[in-house]
């Protein structure tokens, strides 16, 4: 089988000792990041894309995408033990995971969550595997337009799903995408919103948009709300599970891995939505749904494993298409394009080192975790004692320094100050950052695709809705927004991200 | 009539970035739909974005009650002396020779004084030292070194933070120093000074 094949290629690949390294410092870090409220992988990405330049690109996707599914893994030690999500993923863990840590099944809960995201990883890398070379050949079959549609789509279903108002989720996509013409056109050459800076010529500095408005206004924040940290009382107990509980906790795992599977394919969705879609699903179908409020197992395996496995299958879309799902797969792209690959469908066989090199390190880091987690759990839940006026600090110098590192001009400083001051502002007005930087990364694409598919059709915009693909995708477009419009929709949708986070 | 707060002030933020957009735009020649000139995107997604900007604009008047915390007169005080501080000090380093005029030193320095005369107010400081000791720390990185700058950025920042004691400042600077020259240093070997170049 070409399958397992290219499997053991990636493997050889991922087990090399450097890569090995990066995805054990990854999934560390991601680990500390999800047990700790107040920086999530988004910002903590950003602030480690310096870092990985100096490696070779695989090194650097395989550490950067270690942080991402670690940081679903840590997120559900403290929202167990403490009722404290470090994760939005967690928020629903927090409901049955902390109740059962109450009764005293801490360690059951604990054991069933790390079980159930090794299952789901397990699972959803495979599908990853599976999908991806069957979907980069019908992307190649892709035209302009229809990439345009695609991305229009995928811009549109961000701000769909993201929190609060659709309007200004789509306004906040639409200033990212404008953001995205800044610099020089790469048709004409001419300089575009630029102000005469030599620096604005590559376009806004892509790391310092996503530090500033992820790290520094998130700091921030932060400081201006009050510290409200619990230190864990209860015993963690016996990591054993009853019998009973495995029986009742395996169909939970399976089901969570099927839906968190689906979600995060979905522009927009992964890891928050589909662990919130899981729980929702447990609450009706499960076994144990009368006991649910009480501490239910199945509440914790459904969510546990769906954000696991929606955060490794929301890389599909990436890898295949070349189009970012969510805010942290829009740091990818940068950090790809960075690197001087740009992803697309051609990447599989362009960069296979990558691409099957990825995948199997993602299977090699979900088996650490299980072991960074397990046994170390004391460990972790220590690492909450570090008060966050020793972190912020930290994490604001380690921005600059990163941020300076990137081409070594103090522009670049200002820059991320000036972003910084501007999330703060927008997160104030409930204007949200992430569908912003989705549409920033996707702007000069969408530009270069539009431009394309309109010179070839000679200037007739029917192409959108005569070729199947792109017809299709606007029409889907089209739906989402008109069900968002519908109040009694939206009202559920809210209500939904407002529990789910 | 249900006024939301929040949506007004964003619908105003969308707004008038929309309008400098289109306004900024009109130095860039359109094209045809066919053969796109570099004006034409900008045009269409600026245009989109005015369009949604009056629509959060017209949701807002009726969505509400959604009421933002007024500022105080000190803050608003402030943030103008502020604004108003921090470019003429831009203005005058740009127009000075020597170190202060150099490369972007103006703009770190116009920021860097306005945040701290916006800082005075204890409600600002979260938002102004914390984007203060950024700016610091770009502005004297390539002259002081790393060693110096990360002490002056970390010192200012946890002036934002009551809860800090002078004791742990001096351990986190410590601490800082070793932590960022072993990784961005020994490690990464970036190009940056360490110690003061005169």
């Amino acid at each position: 089988m070409d399958l397992f094949a290219n499997l053991a290629h990636g493997f050889s690949v991922a087990l090399t000792l450097n890569n090995l390294m990066f995805c054990l410092i990854g999934c560390l870090i991601g680990t500390a990041i999800g047990v700790l409220p107040g920086i999530g992988p988004v910002a903590t990405i950003s602030l480690l894309l310096p870092i990985t330049f100096g490696q070779p690109a695989t090194t650097a996707i395989i550490m950067l995408a270690g942080i991402y599914y670690g940081a679903q893994y840590g997120g559900s030690t403290t929202a167990i033990l403490l009722n404290l999500p470090g994760e939005v993923s967690s928020v629903v863990t927090t409901l049955e995971g902390y109740k059962m840590a109450r009764n005293g099944r801490a360690g059951a809960a604990l054991t069933v969550a790390a079980l159930g995201s090794f299952f789901a990883g397990t699972v959803s890398t495979l599908v990853v595997a599976a999908s991806g070379p069957l979907l980069t050949s019908v992307a190649l079959s892709f035209g302009p337009a229809d990439y345009f549609s695609l991305m229009f789509l995928g811009l549109v279903i961000s701000a769909v799903l993201a929190q609060g108002s659709v309007v200004k989720s789509i306004g906040m996509v639409t200033l990212g995408v404008s953001l995205g013409m800044v610099g020089t056109d790469v048709q004409t050459g001419q300089q575009r919103f630029t102000f005469g800076i030599p620096e604005l010529s590559d376009g806004v500095g892509f790391a310092s948009m996503a530090m500033g408005m992820f790290g520094i206004a998130e700091i921030i924040s932060n400081l201006e709300r009050p510290e409200a940290r619990s230190v864990m009382s209860g015993k963690i107990g016996k990591l054993m599970m009853t019998r009973e509980e495995f029986k009742r906790a395996t169909p939970a795992v399976l089901r969570g891995t099927l839906v968190g599977t689906m979600l995060g394919i979905l522009p927009g969705g992964g890891a928050a939505l589909s662990s919130f879609g899981s729980y929702m699903m447990e609450r009706k179908v499960s076994k144990g749904r009368h006991e649910f409020g009480t501490g239910a197992i199945e509440g914790v395996a459904g969510p546990e494993s769906a954000n696991n496995a929606a955060s490794q299958t929301s890389f599909i879309p990436l890898l295949t298409l070349g189009i970012p799902a969510n805010a942290v797969m829009a740091l990818m792209v940068g950090a790809l394009i960075i690197q001087g690959i740009q992803p697309g469908p051609r990447m599989v066989e362009a960069q296979p080192d990558l691409f099957w090199g990825l995948i199997a390190s993602m299977w090699v880091g979900n088996l650490m975790l299980l072991v960074i987690n397990l046994p170390m759990i004391g460990m972790w839940v220590k690492l909450l004692a570090v008060p966050y006026r020793y972190m912020y600090p930290s994490i604001m110098i380690f921005c600059a320094i990163g941020i300076y590192s990137l081409q070594n001009n103090v522009f670049d400083v200002y820059q991320t100050a000036l972003f910084g001051v501007f999330g703060y502002m927008a997160s104030k007005l409930r204007l949200e950052a992430a569908p912003m930087l989705i549409g920033f990364v996707l702007g000069p694409m969408m530009e270069e695709h539009l431009r394309r598919a309109m010179l070839l059709s000679r200037g007739d915009a029917m192409v959108f809705f005569e070729r199947p693909i792109s017809a299709t995708m606007l029409g889907i477009a089209a739906i989402a927004l008109i069900a968002m419009l519908l109040p009694a929709l939206r009202k559920g949708k809210d209500s939904a991200l407002q529990e789910g986070g | 009539m249900k006024l939301n707060t929040k949506d007004l002030l964003s619908a105003a933020l969308l707004i008038s970035l929309a309008a400098a957009g289109l306004w900024l735009n009109m130095d860039h020649t359109l094209g045809t739909a066919r053969r796109m000139g570099p004006g034409y995107m900008p045009a269409l997604s600026f245009g989109l974005l005015l369009f949604l900007g009056i629509g959060v604009l017209l949701l807002g008047l009726f969505n509400g009650p959604d009421p933002i915390k007024m500022w105080t007169p000190a803050e608003w005080g402030f943030l103008f002396a502020g604004a108003v501080i921090g470019t003429t000090a831009g203005m005058m380093a740009g127009g000075m020779s020597g170190w202060i005029g150099q490369g972007w030193n103006p703009l770190g320095i116009g920021l860097f004084v306005g945040c701290m005369v916006a800082s005075v107010v204890k409600s600002w400081r979260p938002l102004f030292l914390i984007t203060a000791a950024f700016c610091l720390f770009g502005l004297v990185l390539e002259t002081l070194g790393l060693m110096a700058s990360i002490t002056l950025a970390v010192v200012l920042s946890a002036f934002a933070d009551e809860t800090h004691h002078p004791k742990g400042v001096v351990g986190l600077v410590i601490f800082l120093c070793a932590l960022c020259w072993a990784v961005f240093i020994w490690e990464l070997d970036i190009r940056v000074p360490v110690w003061p170049v005169f």
